[in-house]
């Protein structure tokens, strides 16, 4: 992991400072997990907690997912800059309110692989192709924002997977899917995955049935990206927390390409500008006539 | 003196097995040991900590149908699933095996799970004894041993490069393979030494500590995603919806578990278990309170599935050990 | 309950449906088969669990009485896949039957006491077969007071039987609903307040109340304040029962199974359960 990394006293002193004068109710950042090596969630509530808060290469969960649970307080999160687009993602989508929620950003040096018990030294596959190393909405900022260096190239392995036929394709996912249990982790780590019922648990209609089999994990999974189409911020929690590890940065990243490709846009960078496909505008007729 | 079988030829015993009748063992899959059916010996993963997904799955599946119904000139049959095969499962861990026995309780009590009892009973359970334990792994907290023989049919313990085979039922004594086991003076290596966290008296202390607000703060941090319940070897909670395929009807069971959304949502609307963090209560008072109150044993094995695999790190280790204190603390 | 596989329901047919409010239908069904239709035998608060094959199976209490005849009679409202579907069954059409479940009411042991039944909208159900029982054995109770509440007037789930229940000696219905309409000259009023109102004795008494969570919960209060101990409250839980056979763990509340140990406690049982429901 990267030396010299000391962003925690600067992160600890401004949730001291926004939990003693009652400015939130809370900080949402990062404690060390039980192994003693990776990082898990902290809720700090009094000032007493903020000594537990950490910052390194092991933080890796988007904290923005958290926010719609917190809809009702005001609170502060620690944010990368991944994570700072899922917060941009949620303000443009009026999941929550910006005055309710006070961002610590980090500079971030990347991600590295771990899971729990072990760290690897590797950076996350998704940070190797990271764009973005200030985040991008921010009310204090902690770390030297670096140059931005121009991004490796994203979708190597996407275009790899385009280049397939398509009944290669199919045959790759079906594999894939076929081992989803079904345990809704990449739903419920994701920031965008905020419904209030998810069309998987509706019954009335039925979208999924019930057999956690073949068929329905590939209903799932495809509803899923879609839904998640030009929406999906990159943090590839869903991938991480996957137990079977089911590629779906892939899946979310093929769409990432597509809505860049058709509308030049990527989700998150900005509070105000709404998905393309989470939008409909009167003069968009799609080529269909009156 | 105790029996041993080479490593050479616990391979060929296996092979000579897939041969007669299903044989279900751990082997690599995806960057994961996972048990799977095996079409050659070779394929078995001899050296392993634990697999990533529990044995249950063998037992009460993901997804079963009870029966099928079957429409003719329309009369209405229904056909129950049978199981007809016989099954051995080679490699479980004792831990995994007492969680079998464990699920055995609420689903063979009478009236029996009918399909679950026909698993059970068609197979055989070869059992792995720990010679290592991972930094998640506290069985002994739960009163088992890594070399615990309990709960399995045959017991194998590695010895350099032999396994101590131990028939424990008549059912192991009927499958051992004679002419390919040697007598030996050999003993078995000590048991590896594991993390242990408190058990002792949280059945009692979890009455005491329901309403305290431990839980909900617990919960902030928990994805009520159903990790922690799909890889337990414990939990048995299941769902029963019909299934129709071009016609075909089947009642199906599949998994569920409490942390999800719609578990306890009746038709309607109306959930009375609605938040994070009672939802999350549950699933410890089912296991460290409710389950040993009916069953007399806690329902966990101290596999230390949950604790690898929990996206946000809830530690069932770190979770006893607050309940403790804070069933301590109540009491002063 | 079908030993061998207690999963597989025992087939049945549906013989009549009858309109009880615009959103509630009378089923009456009949088992199949004569042996399994002889030993079905069943106590007021069992359930059944019936199956429209092909969209599910979901837990109904049996509204008739066993002893009356061997057609069993349910309740069901419309409101989910399932309840939707037995709506939309014609007569003859075949569904699935498990059980009889759970425990039923203490009806030999309230001999002699004055009943008072508390129920609301489709938490008449129940109670139904409670009142029937008493009614056909009635020199064994004392008084007997029904109050039932529904939103509207149509919604009064058991309207053609309230002539029969007010009729009978020593009983008294006393009928409530939310909005009344032109037709309605009775109380206008919810169904605590009514209870409050009439001020049944505790004395000798035992109240059996059944009804949507929010009228549970204020009838409890309102009796407790006439002097009812736990007790002499007893309830019948709505809980998310799926297999009843206390196996799938969803209806799992405390270390209760509400479709093994329930669904009828008294509230002396309920209080000690920890979760509230």
């Amino acid at each position: 992991m990267q030396e010299g990394l000391d962003l925690m006293p600067q992160i600890r002193d401004k949730a001291r400072e926004l939990l003693t004068s009652g400015a939130v109710d809370c900080v949402i950042g990062y404690e060390r997990a039980s192994d003693g090596l990776t990082a898990r969630p902290l809720f700090a509530y009094e000032p007493n907690d903020v000594d537990k808060l950490i910052f390194d290469q092991t933080c890796a969960h988007n904290l923005a997912r958290f926010l719609v649970n917190k809809r009702d307080s005001t609170v502060a999160i620690v944010a990368k800059p991944c994570d700072s687009r899922a917060i941009n993602l949620l303000l443009a989508e009026k999941q929550i309110q910006r005055e309710r929620v006070y961002v610590i950003g980090v500079v971030c040096p990347g991600i590295v692989e771990a899971t729990w018990g072990q760290i690897g030294d590797k950076l996350q596959a998704r940070c190797q192709l990271c764009r973005e190393h200030t985040p991008l909405v921010y009310d204090f900022l902690v770390g030297e924002p670096p140059a931005e260096e121009p991004p490796a190239e994203p979708y190597h392995d996407v275009a790899e997977m385009e280049a397939k036929s398509a009944a290669e394709k199919h045959s790759f996912w079906a594999e894939q899917f076929a081992r989803c249990i079904r345990c809704y982790a990449c739903r419920q780590a994701c920031p965008g995955c905020y419904c209030t019922e998810c069309f998987a648990e509706q019954l009335d209609p039925l979208w999924v049935g019930i057999r956690i089999a073949p068929m329905e994990n590939e209903v799932w999974h495809i509803i899923r990206a879609f839904h998640l189409a030009g929406r999906c911020i990159a943090c590839n929690e869903c991938e991480r927390v996957c137990p079977v590890n089911i590629p779906l940065s892939l899946l979310n990243r093929k769409l990432e390409k597509d809505v860049l490709e058709l509308f030049g846009f990527r989700s998150g960078l900005s509070a105000e500008a709404v998905p393309p496909l989470a939008t409909f505008k009167k003069e968009e007729r799609l080529g269909m006539s009156e | 003196m105790t029996q041993i079988i080479s490593r050479k030829d616990l391979l060929s015993w296996l092979e000579r097995l897939i041969g007669e009748r299903i044989v279900i063992a751990p082997a690599r899959s995806n960057g994961m040991v996972l048990f799977q059916r095996a079409s050659r010996a070779e394929d078995i993963v001899l050296d392993f900590d634990n697999t990533a997904l529990s044995p249950k799955e063998s037992f009460l599946p993901l997804s079963e149908a009870l029966f099928t119904v079957d429409k003719e000139n329309g009369n209405i049959k229904l056909m129950p699933t049978t199981v007809d095969e016989e099954t051995v499962f080679f490699g479980i861990r004792p831990c995994d095996a007492r969680g079998m026995a464990l699920i055995d309780a609420p689903l063979l009590a009478a009236p029996a799970d009918a399909l679950y009892q026909q698993h059970r009973a068609r197979t055989t359970l070869i059992g792995l004894a720990c010679s290592q334990a991972g930094p998640e792994c506290f069985c002994t907290s739960m009163g088992i041993a890594p070399d615990d023989p309990s709960n399995v049919d045959i017991m194998l313990t590695k010895v350099d490069d032999s396994y101590i085979v131990q028939a424990i039922t008549e059912k192991g004594k009927a499958l051992l393979p004679s002419d390919l086991i040697a007598e030996s003076e050999v003993m078995p290596p000590p048991a590896p030494s594991l993390q242990a966290v408190l058990t002792e008296g949280i059945v009692e202390v979890m009455p005491g500590v329901f309403e305290a607000p431990y839980w909900s703060r617990l919960a902030d941090r928990c994805l009520h995603c159903n990790i922690c319940a799909y890889v337990c070897p414990t939990c048995y909670c299941f769902d029963i919806r019909d299934y129709i395929d071009e016609g075909s009807i089947e009642r199906v069971r599949s998994w569920e578990s409490c942390q999800s959304p719609g578990f306890t949502r009746l038709a309607g609307g109306y959930d009375p278990r609605s938040t994070k963090g009672a939802r999350l209560r549950q699933r410890f008072y089912h296991k460290l309170s409710y389950f040993p109150e009916h069953f007399g044993l806690i329902g966990c094995v101290g596999c230390g599935r949950c604790v690898r695999y929990c996206p946000v790190n809830i530690d069932i280790r770190e979770v006893i050990s607050d309940i403790q204190k804070l069933g301590a603390q109540s009491e002063c | 309950m079908n030993a061998e596989n207690p999963f597989i329901p025992y087939l049945a047919t549906l013989l009549s449906t009858a309109d009880l409010t615009p959103d509630t239908k009378f089923l009456t069904v009949e088992l199949d088969d004569p042996d399994v239709r002889d030993r079905f035998d069943y106590k007021p608060g069992q359930f059944a669990i019936l199956s429209a094959f092909g969209l599910g199976e979901a837990p109904f209490c049996l509204v008739s009485v066993s002893y009356r005849g061997r057609q069993l009679e349910f309740a069901v409202r419309r409101i989910g896949t399932v309840t939707n579907a037995l709506h939309e069954l014609e007569p003859g059409a075949k569904v699935g039957v498990r059980g009889p479940f759970g425990n039923y009411f203490s009806l030999e042991q309230y001999k002699g006491s004055n009943i008072i039944i508390i129920g609301g909208g489709i938490g008449m159900a129940p109670l139904r077969p409670v009142i029937n029982f008493i009614l056909d054995h009635r020199a064994d109770y004392g008084d007997l007071l029904i109050i039932n509440g529904a939103r509207t007037p149509q919604d009064l789930v058991f309207a053609p039987e309230f002539a029969t229940w007010a009729q009978a000696p020593g009983s008294r219905l006393e009928l409530t609903v939310d909005r009344g309409d032109a037709d309605w000259t009775g109380r206008e009023a919810l169904v605590p307040d009514v209870v409050k109102e009439l001020k049944p004795s505790a004395e000798n008494a035992i109240a059996i109340t059944c009804g949507p969570p929010i009228m549970i919960r204020f009838t409890l209060i309102r009796l407790k304040e006439l002097g009812f101990t736990d007790s002499q409250i007893v309830t019948t839980l709505e809980m998310k029962m799926k297999c009843g056979l206390g196996k799938c763990a969803r209806c799992n509340v405390g270390d209760k199974y509400i479709c093994q140990d329930g669904p009828v406690f008294t509230l002396e049982q309920i209080s000690k359960f920890m979760e509230q429901f």
